[in-house]
């Protein structure tokens, strides 16, 4: 497998079949140097994307949700490393071989929105020097071609006055427009897999759902398979085909959309989908709550991470932290000690649902 | 709780009071008529441009009510806040609260006013000062209000104790609590100096979701018993449908629709309103379909479109859209809608 690398020729050289696995993390752990606890705010990570497969991965903050697309992406900040695990790429492992120096593959095999694409975009390089770049370095596009493209590239992306935008600077631009540039060139070189961090946290809620338009449309229309990162339940729902719930540095919950969003097997889930305010129906005086807050990252209690907040922990998970095993259905799993008891894990059904 | 406050006097026709005027049957604790702020841009070489971030936006709060004010960035809603507590000036218009006109007042006026209205930011180290510990940000509050120096510590542990916070968080620092504490300590300050008003400008938008749960229903208990009226300015309509009695939809500085809660929410009259509903993700799934309402983007406040603001994306545009600009008008359903598209309520129709 390690002796063919299709992606390093770039996307165009290798015809992309739905269902072929793209990415495989296998058992990733993110660690920091800390005076207490291990350190690990990444724990034992490990799921698989396929071309044009949509995925999310939902947590709250310090659940470890960017670090993992940042081991992904090579981009963990110092001095956290990746402890544990690889991240194989079309099969071949990252820091391996071709793959060791991370340009021949960052940007153009696997590349990365993030939330705020000001961080992303050089405030003081015009857009089209940053939309070509890519394409001079990468695609060996001379300045005119590079610079049709980026014009196409950019309308694609729904931009009014494409040629005019690349003379501009970022700033100039509106945060939905900021986002669909960074997003122009994250697909310039047509990406195996695209990770999308946050990607409409900033924008309004009708320029989120263009934005989350444009990326299945784009992200459809070449295979790309898309890593989904957000905080939102609903916006993951919506978007991803599979979902990835993540508590404490681990995946806590796997499956299937619909699968987990009608039978959450997770206590943490079920609570997760109760705290939020529903826009139809009738609306319960006080919200769904869960007490407590979520772990510091790196300083895990014994046993389960979710048991201190959970309503409905025994002794043992407070003892013994559970696997991810599979459920009754195939491909939906979730970690929790209540999965094997019929009656223990009915009450997972009864959160939330006062 | 007191739900629909004011809005369901019985027998009368609500749609004055909407408007602001005969207010004589009950009397608001916020009273905003005809609100304009505008801006004059100055940049060299160019002509001077006047923003009109607020242009002639009205509306009401009773006590205890919590009235829920969405809307794009750049819509109006953070500037209509910063107003009331007179961190803007109005160009036009009144802001009467407890019936005082605040637009005049000076200084010391000023002073006493914003014991009676305070706000909680999105970001907490907006309003905490990180040198200073829980006591002493709440202790200030409680100075303000005459509290002897000697409570302090009693007070301060009451007020967190209706935020939900342990009496131990005393003596810690803001960067020693987490976002969620952060936030409610804020809301205890507010609390500090017995302010008849909160205006909440995106209180909740940086909290994680279990926590976000948390904080509104601590707001909802706290309004339960002291009976403080909320501003509540959130971009999140799925928040504002669980906190509000009324909402008020902002579009490039005007009120687009107002009404109760109900009736916005599950009765929408502008398709303004339709449109950012139908943008919400939520948990059940669309089913299929396009995402998209809308296309295009707000309007730049410096250059409105003629008519309607919002006839270039408005699916139901008309040619009357591009010449007029429609008014705030009572419409079938009872709640209050700027929209020609819309049918009026039938004249003399009590409202729901």
């Amino acid at each position: 497998m390690a002796s063919s690398t299709p992606f390093l020729a770039g996307a165009d050289a290798s015809p992309v079949r739905s269902g072929d696995l793209v990415v495989a993390v296998e058992h990733v752990s993110v660690s920091f140097p800390s005076p207490v606890g291990t350190g690990e705010v990444v724990r034992d990570v490990s799921f698989s994307i396929n071309a044009g497969e949509r995925v999310g991965l939902v947590g709250e903050s310090g659940s470890g949700k960017s670090l993992t697309a940042r081991a992904m992406m090579r981009l963990i900040p110092k001095p956290g490393r990746m402890s544990q695990g690889r991240i194989l790429l079309d099969g071949v492992e990252l820091g391996t071989g071709p793959t060791a120096d991370p340009g021949t593959w960052r940007g153009t095999a696997m590349a990365m929105i993030t939330q705020d694409p000001l961080s992303s975009l050089n405030p003081l390089v015009r857009i089209g020097v940053q939309v070509t770049e890519m394409l001079h370095r990468h695609r060996s596009l001379g300045r005119r071609e590079a610079r049709a493209r980026a014009v196409e590239l950019l309308a694609s992306v729904g931009i009014p006055d494409p040629q005019r935008t690349l003379s501009y600077f970022p700033a100039v631009l509106s945060g939905g427009m900021r986002q669909r540039v960074a997003l122009a060139i994250a697909i310039s070189c047509n990406p195996r897999l695209l990770i999308a961090d946050e990607p409409t946290t900033s924008l309004d809620v009708t320029i989120q759902a263009q934005v989350l338009d444009l990326l299945e449309r784009m992200t459809a229309q070449h295979g790309t398979g898309v890593l989904l990162i957000s905080h939102d339940l609903g916006v993951v729902a919506d978007f991803c085909d599979r979902l990835l719930v993540m508590y404490g540095g681990r995946i806590v919950e796997s499956g299937p959309t619909f699968e987990v969003i009608d039978h959450p097997a997770h206590p943490y889930t079920r609570a997760l989908m109760a705290s939020v305010p529903s826009m139809t129906g009738r609306l319960p005086d006080r919200l769904a709550s869960i007490p407590g807050s979520p772990p510091i990252g790196g300083v895990w209690s014994k046993g389960c991470s979710f048991a201190p907040r959970c309503p409905i922990a025994r002794p043992v998970c407070r003892d013994e932290d559970p696997l991810l095993v599979t459920q009754d259905q195939g491909d939906h799993a979730a970690a929790c000690h209540a999965t094997g008891d019929t009656q223990w894990r009915a009450l997972i059904d009864g959160l939330g649902a006062s | 709780m007191n739900k629909e406050p004011a809005v369901t006097a019985p027998g009368k026709g609500t749609a004055a009071t909407y408007a602001g005027a005969g207010r004589d049957h009950f009397a608001p604790i916020v009273d905003v008529r005809d609100l304009e702020v505008h801006f004059r841009s100055r940049r060299a070489l160019r002509a001077v441009q006047t923003v009109k971030a607020v242009d002639g936006v009205s509306f009401t709060i009773a006590a205890g009510e919590t009235l829920g004010l969405a809307g794009e960035s750049g819509s109006g809603k953070s500037t209509i806040a910063r107003t009331l507590v007179r961190i803007n000036r109005p160009t036009a218009g009144s802001v009467t609260v407890a019936g005082e006109d605040t637009t005049r007042m000076r200084r010391d006026d000023l002073r006493r006013y914003r014991r009676r209205m305070q706000m909680v930011y999105q970001d907490p180290y907006d309003s905490l000062d990180p040198r200073m510990t829980v006591l002493e940000a709440i202790g200030e509050g409680l100075s303000v209000r005459g509290v002897t120096r000697a409570s302090h510590r009693r007070d301060t542990e009451r007020l967190l104790d209706r935020v939900k916070l342990p009496a131990s968080l005393v003596s810690r620092y803001p960067h020693q609590l987490s976002g969620g504490q952060r936030q409610r300590v804020s809301i205890a300050r507010a609390l500090a100096v017995s302010p008849e008003v909160i205006i909440c400008d995106e209180a909740v938008a940086a909290l994680d979701v279990s926590i976000r749960a948390q904080v509104l229903n601590v707001l909802k208990d706290i309004q339960d018993d002291l009976k403080v009226s909320y501003l509540f300015i959130s971009h999140d309509l799925s928040t504002l449908r669980f906190i509000a009695d009324r909402v008020a939809i902002m579009y490039a500085g005007r009120l687009v629709e107002y009404g109760t809660s109900s009736q916005v929410f599950g009765d929408s009259r502008h398709p303004y309103t339709k449109a950012l509903i139908a943008a919400v993700p939520t948990i059940g799934g669309r089913g299929g379909g396009p995402r998209i309402g809308l296309s295009g983007e707000p309007p730049d406040p410096a250059r409105l479109p003629s008519g309607c603001a919002f006839h270039p994306r408005c699916p139901l545009a008309q040619d009357i859209c591009r010449a007029d600009r429609p008014a705030l008008r009572q419409k079938q359903g009872g709640q209050m809608a700027a929209c020609h598209m819309a049918p009026d309520a039938p004249a003399g129709e009590a409202s729901v």
